[in-house]
């Protein structure tokens, strides 16, 4: 009885670690860093550390549900965000700019899903060769890597909304995330693909003996994962009015590590969004926090890392706790 | 059981489950024989074909001395490679749920900045030899315990070890390059017999003394033997977690090894060993090729890692962009390994 007792404790804790995490978290700055709790510094905490990296962390809370990775996340932000400049430049309006940036990104999920679920090659290994291939492709693009600007004059108004503008006082970058979020959520959560996809992740076996057409929902899930990638390279695009080849990989690890922060506060320890929006949360309360409280710039990746081991660790070893008694 | 179950008359329904589990084995299996040597040798044969282009392409490529470079070249990403191979074997090769160090080039990093600040505050060799080991060392104990002890999928764990080793780099250097220089640094980086540099005889000697006992003992047997059938070596009564904690302390040994090399191979520590990670992991997953059975080996890696160096350096002499080679690396990958799943796939089907 006592183990029981023990067991389910175990399981809340580790439900609850990533909340306890980052209210101490956020605790420790409030007291630690003078500017850490006004208004101004939180709306940057959301609109610099959380907006985008949420939305890549989505793109690959859908990949680790589904049983997978995608490690080119990055190469569909790259490839958005260079077909948007260039359609751009090359007078196209805005919109259809916008819809070329989704598409180049979505082309990412293509070359993926034609690896995975037509070839059968594991995830890992296929966007890793994407990766590699990606950046080639962006290099050769580029004449070996040259940044290409949009002339600040010939930007179009609509062009500079989507990074700079505000919808009913809310900064767009934000916005754009929240549907994210809430639209991923719903997918994940309240849909029969999104139950299908958790599934494939738990036991894909059982998904193909179910009759239902595995390959073709892995193949979604890929499309899906660089589409929803490729929104942070218009995003992107637009607040810094320039492609930089190869950028969108900054986004790659700290969206894994918050993805599978995530999985911590799950019960059954399954990527799922609410966990996932959490671990950017606390990525990037801690990233503005270790700014503030005036520590050297190069001990907040230490900060970061040793956050998420920590959690990593409680997380994983509450599981551990609970799966044996 | 098993040897009992000749004995137990088998039902139509048996019979026919036998049937159909066998008839997809005895009809195509001497092309698919054919088609796994093609592969095996293929690798190989693809490996030689892009020496004959080069050499006969740059006529300078297939001198001594060239090759000589491009050992001396491979050294670094040859032993992080190799420790990266002790990891996949004593893991399994799921990428994922399996064996991986993520950490190893950053731990290359740290163990180099370390060595490098140790020469500059007037230590001695020993002592700056000594400090990359236990660097890497301790970066291995910490992986190690987050993988055996806390329960951490080791692509994670060793994910965010690899942010905060990267990151007390750039604490101890301010992200700046570190000179070093020392008698024993020079030795390293010199012109060994044969006008080989001494790198590439460290890296084959290396090569040999792991893979002697990787491929050729009681010990390397029992290592892969965890990676592959973790329940059965649990049930021989095999101390899994031993050897797994055990690989990444050997990983963490050849991070700091690496270190050590790449301190002499560019005069100092600079930041930027991140940049090795992917190149390394390929190196070692595309190692698998290079090895009879298609499983990870020390050997391999060491034809794999030289293949690419072979690769960078015959770019280097045609003039061909270096920016072509992340690209004939991810595709060599994925054509390597779609290539693999098919024939796989038929020999599970």
């Amino acid at each position: 009885m006592a183990t029981v007792a023990l067991s389910s404790l175990g399981r809340g804790a580790a439900r609850y670690a990533l909340v306890a995490a980052l209210a101490a978290v956020f605790a420790l700055f409030a007291t630690l860093a003078p500017g850490f709790l006004t208004g101004a510094n939180l709306l940057s905490v959301l609109v610099n550390n959380f907006a985008l990296l949420a939305i890549v962390a989505i793109a690959m809370t859908f990949a680790v549900s589904a049983g997978g990775i995608d490690l080119s996340v990055g190469t569909a932000v790259d490839f958005s965000s260079f077909a948007f400049v260039s359609l751009v430049l090359a007078g196209q309006p805005v919109a259809l700019a916008a819809l070329g940036g989704l598409a180049g990104g979505a082309l990412v999920g293509l070359f993926n899903a034609v690896l995975i679920a037509g070839i059968g090659i594991s995830p890992f290994l296929a966007t890793l060769g994407t990766l590699f291939v990606g950046r080639s492709v962006q290099q050769l693009l580029t004449n070996g890597g040259n940044p290409v600007y949009l002339p600040p004059a010939g930007v179009p108004e609509a062009f500079r909304f989507l990074g700079h503008g505000t919808l009913a006082g809310l900064p767009v970058p934000l916005v754009v995330t929240a549907l994210v979020i809430g639209g991923a959520w719903v997918v994940l959560s309240r849909t029969r693909f999104g139950r299908v996809a958790l599934a494939t992740g738990i036991q894909a076996s059982v998904v193909r003996y179910s009759g239902l057409r595995l390959p073709r929902i892995t193949a979604a899930t890929y499309i899906l994962v660089s589409t929803i990638a490729a929104v942070v390279g218009l995003i992107l695009t637009s607040t810094v009015t320039v492609y930089i080849p190869s950028s969108g990989n900054a986004f790659l690890l700290n969206a894994i590590g918050a993805t599978f922060i995530g999985t911590t506060f799950d019960p059954h320890g399954r990527p799922n969004v609410p966990g996932t929006v959490l671990g950017v949360l606390l990525l990037g309360v801690v990233a503005n926090g270790l700014l503030l409280s005036g520590l050297n710039f190069y001990w907040q990746q230490v900060g970061t890392g040793l956050l998420i081991f920590s959690v990593l660790a409680i997380g994983f070893a509450n599981r551990k706790a609970a799966g044996r008694a | 059981m098993l040897v009992d179950a000749p004995y137990i008359p088998a039902s139509a329904l048996e019979v026919e489950a036998q049937k159909a589990f066998e008839t997809p084995r005895t009809g195509p299996a001497f092309g698919r024989r054919l088609a796994t040597l093609a592969l095996r040798g293929g690798a190989l044969a693809v490996f030689v074909g892009v020496l004959v282009v080069f050499s006969a392409a740059a006529p300078f490529f297939l001198t001594v001395g060239n090759i000589g470079n491009v050992l001396g070249q491979s050294a670094i990403a040859g032993v992080l490679a190799i420790g990266l191979t002790i990891v996949i074997i004593a893991g399994g090769s799921n990428v994922v749920t399996g064996g991986i160090d993520l950490s190893l080039a950053a731990n290359m990093g740290l163990s180099a900045a370390v060595y490098a600040t140790l020469v500059q505050a007037g230590h001695g060799d020993g002592v700056a030899i000594a400090g990359a080991l236990a660097t890497g060392l301790a970066i291995g104990a910490v992986n190690a315990a987050a993988v055996t002890l806390a329960g951490i999928v080791p692509l994670l764990a060793t994910l965010a070890v690899m942010n905060v080793v990267a990151g007390l780099e750039l604490v101890l250097t301010q992200n700046t390059v570190v000179p070093a220089s020392s008698e024993f640094l020079s030795a390293l980086s010199a012109g060994g017999p044969f006008g080989i540099p001494v790198l590439a005889y460290l890296l084959l000697g290396f090569t040999l003394v792991v893979a002697a006992i990787v491929q050729y003992t009681p010990l390397g047997l029992r290592l892969y033997a965890v990676g592959a059938f973790p329940d059965a070596a649990r049930a021989a009564g095999l101390p899994v977690k031993s050897f797994v904690a055990g690989s990444f302390l050997a990983s963490g040994l050849c991070g700091g090894l690496a270190g050590i090399l790449s301190v002499s191979y560019l005069s100092g520590s600079t930041t930027g060993a991140g940049d090795m990670l992917l190149p390394v992991v390929v190196t070692a997953l595309l190692g698998t090729v290079f090895s009879g059975r298609l499983v990870p080996t020390v050997t391999g890696t060491l034809l794999s890692a030289l293949f690419v160096g072979f690769l960078i350096n015959g770019f280097q002499l045609l003039n061909i962009s270096s920016t072509l080679v992340s690209g004939v690396q991810g595709l060599l990958i994925l054509l390597v390994v779609s290539a693999t799943t098919l024939l796989g796939r038929k020999e599970n089907a």
